[in-house]
């Protein structure tokens, strides 16, 4: 039974409409529930023939000892190469769409600075104000287990504010690791040397999951922090609050980083 | 030739120890290669397991070790699985074992072109080996994935850079060796008569691997010699500190490693050509078509590797470019699902052990085509890069598709190698089992990736509830395919001592099978030089056929 409403839920989520949760997740989506209709109908095409011609065409004593003298036929070949042709072209454009969507952030994005390292995160408000998370806060240190958000203490976690485009400018300390903002459905790697980008936005708040989506070594699926969506005056006064013990923001202006 | 002092009669496996270490035939270097692989096959099988008790539950469930955390045999073990069941079991169960015993059979040649260095390259496959099974040692776990990416691998927690590096190039040296080989004899060792159009689709689609691998593999050993003198040479081709590019590491790394992959499954589409044509008593459909589609997949991979790098921090604009160029592999990959679905239609189906391999073999490959399209489609790779998406994907396509065709064709070229005929009724169960063990684990491997967003390689996780449920479900598939591989295996042992073969019992006009003996002679063929009439094909199943059997 279990199974079976995993199945109609795998249907569900691409057919998930009304309003949207979390950008870029709202285009993946599109790209997501076009790829699984057109995927079930060309199984369908090609599975369903090829059991009926199974049961069909089995095997009877005295009836088709051999198969029918048959070689090909040009005409059909060429149908079955033009329209997936044309089905391939359709997706790669349709995914082209949403990719550009996906990349490039709207105007007035918050822009915070994210360090990887082995094993944690370094992420930098446009003031100065520095989040870290390390790979031993996401866990209990008792019984070596995960915590789930609302166990992990709050000074680990990223302040985002609801409701506003994020655009993250990653880059590595060490070695490759990747911000997977997970409930987003985004992920870009985070390259020692190379400055990368991504963006994303959350309507609702709520406590949401980053992990390392590329493969680091020991600790590699604790380096995980929680993004903490808060609305926007929430946010400003957690941000603040950290601001008094800064430099004020005239005399340390905030630097973008640019490649 | 070096085949001289073979007896013309008795079987091909007749020697003493010393002629099966020294030796130069093809169905010997094979079947050592095959046996090697199949070794392989079952210890990065239960590595598989090892993962699978792992992440049953959140948590870490294996223990540390000689001073390394249990993530560390984690990653060990995981390293291990995927770089042996990769280049052991879907490269070389095909490349070394079925090719070498199957292709001067089937184009009518008494052993491969160059049977010295085919040794030579079984020996130094044999050397990576040993060097694989000296990582079992605690100080030599590698742990930097099989893919090795710098700068990780040049890491101290990411074990002997060293070590990689050798197996990776034996590996390679082997590779190139078996390449060169099997190009060679098909293009200057066929029999008369068999012209480009009469080759069997699996000798076809060795053809076009061993062309993959020896334009590919060179980028391999250059992306692994580089990182060994950044390593320990102090150059800096990886390490952006001192101007160097990480990313370069990968470039140089998929465009090997992709199209590697279809060196593992085109084989496989080889073997379902030749039992579906067989069993369905009727010539494959489109054969020309088939052929082409070979060469085209082979071709277009080798323009596809940056799918793979779509999150890497590569300009946006190469993203969009390498998305077209994958989803293209669909087209000559789809032809050739038709064409053997067509085939099916008007035919005389017999259902033995190696024709439900083969089906379940094209039906596993159709859901991991599909499932391909979603890593080729940059937009929903950004979603699920690196997640659990994506090896459930690849298990359908090498795990299932590729190991139902390597099962089927061991089924299916049993009693021509070994003079018996295997239990059907263990076969048939053997299969169903896997097919059912096999879609629960990956099925649901695929569905935490996409709908859970959970990423790979991660030992522990956080306790959703959902993540542990799924996690669990795969562990039982895993345990039934177990059982199902235990079968076959238990299948080829015990009908080693089974009922005697028939000379030619799937009634086959392929050289293989009506021109020698069961089991093949040392001299391979009944009758040397081998001559077929004009009119011969290997596919040639219809009423009337000239049946040379």
């Amino acid at each position: 039974m279990r199974n079976l409403f995993i199945l109609l839920s795998l249907v569900g989520m691409a057919m998930a409409k009304g309003d949207i949760f979390a950008y870029p997740r709202a285009y993946w989506e599109n790209s997501v529930s076009v790829w699984f209709w057109v995927s079930v109908a060309i199984y369908i095409i090609v599975a369903v023939p090829s059991i009926y011609f199974m049961i069909k065409y089995r095997y009877k004593p005295g009836e088709n000892e051999e198969g029918a003298h048959i070689e090909g036929n040009t005409a059909i070949e060429i149908v079955w190469t033009v329209i997936p042709t044309i089905i391939v072209l359709f997706l790669g454009t349709y995914s082209f769409a949403n990719f550009v969507k996906q990349r490039n952030a709207p105007e007035g994005a918050l822009e915070l600075k994210v360090t990887a390292f082995m094993w944690g995160w370094e992420i930098e408000y446009p003031n100065g104000k520095k989040v870290y998370s390390f790979f031993n806060q996401v866990s209990d240190p008792e019984k070596n287990v995960y915590l789930m958000p609302d166990k992990i203490d709050d000074s680990v976690k990223a302040y985002i504010p609801m409701g506003k485009p994020i655009k993250v400018y990653c880059t590595s300390r060490d070695v490759i690791h990747s911000f997977f903002v997970h409930e987003a459905r985004v992920t870009e790697d985070c390259v020692p040397g190379r400055i990368t980008k991504l963006w994303f936005q959350f309507n609702k708040p709520g406590e949401y999951w980053v992990f390392c989506r590329e493969y680091c070594g020991t600790w590699h699926s604790r380096m995980a922090s929680v993004l903490k969506v808060v609305p926007e005056e929430e946010f400003n006064k957690w941000l603040g609050g950290q601001q008094a013990q800064q430099p004020a923001p005239a005399e340390q202006p905030a630097q973008p980083v640019q490649q | 030739m070096a085949v001289a002092h073979v007896p013309s009669s008795g079987t091909w496996y007749g020697a003493t120890l010393k002629e099966w270490i020294f030796t130069t035939d093809h169905k010997k270097i094979g079947m050592l290669y095959f046996i090697t692989s199949l070794i392989f096959f079952i210890v990065a099988g239960l590595f598989g397991l090892i993962i699978r008790f792992e992440q049953s539950a959140p948590g870490i469930q294996l223990p540390g070790l000689f001073g390394q955390e249990g993530t560390d045999l984690y990653n060990y073990v995981l390293t291990g699985h995927g770089a042996v069941m990769l280049l052991w079991w879907a490269v070389n169960v095909w490349m070394g074992g079925f090719a070498n015993f199957l292709v001067p059979l089937m184009i009518g040649a008494r052993d491969v072109a160059f049977p010295r260095l085919n040794a030579f390259s079984y020996w130094s496959f044999f050397g990576a080996s040993l060097l694989v099974l000296l990582t079992l040692i605690p100080g030599n776990w590698i742990k930097m994935l099989w893919t090795g990416y710098a700068p990780y691998s040049m890491n101290d927690n990411a074990g002997p850079t060293s070590l990689y590096v050798l197996i990776v190039l034996l590996y390679s040296i082997s590779s190139t060796g078996g390449s060169v080989n099997m190009i060679t004899t098909i293009v200057s060792m066929r029999a008369k008569g068999i012209t480009w159009t009469k080759l069997n689709l699996f000798v076809h689609a060795i053809m076009a691997a061993s062309l993959i691998q020896l334009f590919g593999v060179p980028s391999l050993m250059g992306s692994v010699i580089l990182l060994f003198t950044d390593k320990y040479l102090g150059t800096n081709f990886y390490n952006p500190m001192l101007g160097g590019d990480p990313l370069l590491y990968q470039h140089l790394l998929w465009f090997y490693s992709h199209p590697v992959v279809y060196v593992m499954i085109l084989p496989a589409f080889g073997v379902f050509s030749e039992v579906i044509s067989t069993m369905a008593r009727k010539p494959i459909f489109g054969y020309i078509s088939m052929a082409l589609a070979i060469y085209a997949i082979a071709f277009v991979g080798f323009e596809t590797w940056v799918h793979h790098m779509f999150v890497s921090g590569v300009p946006d604009w190469l993203r969009v470019l390498f998305s077209y160029t994958t989803l293209f592999v669909g087209v000559p990959t789809g032809i050739k699902i038709f064409n053997w679905v067509a085939t099916l239609h008007k035919a005389s189906i017999r259902y033995n052990t190696p024709m439900l391999f083969t089906f379940g073999g094209i039906l596993m490959f159709l859901i991991g085509g599909l499932t391909g399209i979603p890593n080729a489609m940059v937009s929903i790779d950004l979603g699920i890069s690196d997640s659990l998406f994506i090896v459930g994907h690849f298990h359908y396509v090498l795990g299932m598709a590729l190991t139902f065709g390597a099962f089927s064709g061991i089924y299916y070229w049993y009693p021509k190698v070994t003079g018996r005929m295997y239990s059907e009724g263990l076969g048939k169960l053997s299969f169903w089992l896997m097919l059912i063990g096999a879609n629960i684990m990956f099925f649901f491997q695929m569905y935490i990736g996409m709908a859970e967003g959970m990423p790979r390689r991660y030992p522990d996780y956080p306790p959703i509830p959902e993540w542990i449920q799924l996690m669990q479900i795969q562990t039982v598939g895993a345990l039934i395919m177990t059982v199902a591989i235990l079968l076959s295996l238990i299948n080829w042992i015990k009908s080693l001592k089974g009922p005697k073969a028939e000379e030619n019992p799937w009634k086959s006009p392929s050289l293989e099978w009506s021109m020698t003996t069961t089991p093949v002679g040392p001299n391979n063929f009944k009758k040397f030089p081998v001559e077929v009439p004009e009119d011969w094909h290997p596919y040639a199943y219809f009423k009337g056929y000239h049946a040379h059997v």
